[in-house]
């Protein structure tokens, strides 16, 4: 395998990571459902994934680099296979809403997965770590250039998002409303009841 | 606090795009550090840590 052709599959890689993130904002924004903590930290080794990718899309792929995004997925995995844990029990409930049969948290476990396994699958092919030929290119351009942009908004767009739904300390376990606009003066949800 | 892991992120995609490898992972490092804080101070009871 080229450098350049797995340049080209870790855009995609990085691509699918970013479609990963934007269904779990559509969930958010358009069915309402705010991510609990635990989705939070998967969301977070999501990212933390895609940045090991992102270095292979914009310098040049290595076995380090390959390195983060596995041991980011290890912490993202557990993360996710605790919340299945948590509800895999009879009568234990559900968080958020279920897809094809699972909720958001077995896909994400299952990504996780796929993340770890095509790496290590990746990591087969050595060709892609000699030295190039022809020098690599400064700028990123075409598609890597779409990928790591659009990884970039949604890392951005998660903080935001965040900050807005957890202010600077720690999120309630069953979050319902973004903490920083409740909090926003003239909103009124602070103030004391009124007397009767 | 929750946010620390996408921010330390976001920054290290911005190094990233800027081609500065060591950066990036000194900010992948911070992130995955930002992670473990985190579950840390969330979840001992489900990890069984008595501190």
């Amino acid at each position: 395998m080229s450098p350049a052709l797995a340049r080209t599959l870790n855009a995609l890689g990085l691509i699918a990571i970013s479609v990963v993130l934007l269904a779990a904002f559509a969930e958010q924004f358009i069915n309402g459902e705010l991510p609990c903590p635990l989705c939070l930290l998967q969301r977070a080794g999501f990212v933390a994934a895609g940045l090991g990718i992102a270095l292979n899309v914009a310098i040049e792929p290595r076995p380090a680099h390959y390195a983060m995004a596995i041991v980011s997925a290890i912490v993202g995995a557990a993360v996710s296979l605790r919340q299945v844990a948590l509800h895999v029990v009879p009568g234990t409930g559900a968080y958020g809403s279920a897809f094809l049969g699972f909720h958001f948290y077995t896909w994400a476990f299952i990504v996780f997965a796929l993340i770890i396994l095509g790496c290590a699958a990746m990591l087969f092919f050595e060709r892609q770590f000699e030295p190039e030929l022809a020098p690599r290119p400064v700028r990123l351009a075409g598609m890597s250039l779409i990928a790591v942009a659009l990884f970039a908004v949604l890392a951005l767009g998660n903080g935001v998002s965040t900050l807005a739904e957890c202010e600077l300390g720690l999120c309630p376990d069953n979050p319902t409303s973004y903490m920083l606009f409740d909090s926003a003066p003239g909103n009124g949800s602070d103030s004391a009841p009124a007397a009767q | 606090m929750m946010a620390l892991p996408f921010l330390f992120a976001f920054l290290a995609v911005l190094t990233a795009w800027r081609q500065w490898r060591g950066a990036t992972i000194g900010l992948w490092t911070l992130t995955v550090l930002a992670m473990l804080v985190l579950i840390r101070f969330h979840f001992t009871d489900a990890l069984n840590i008595d501190l």
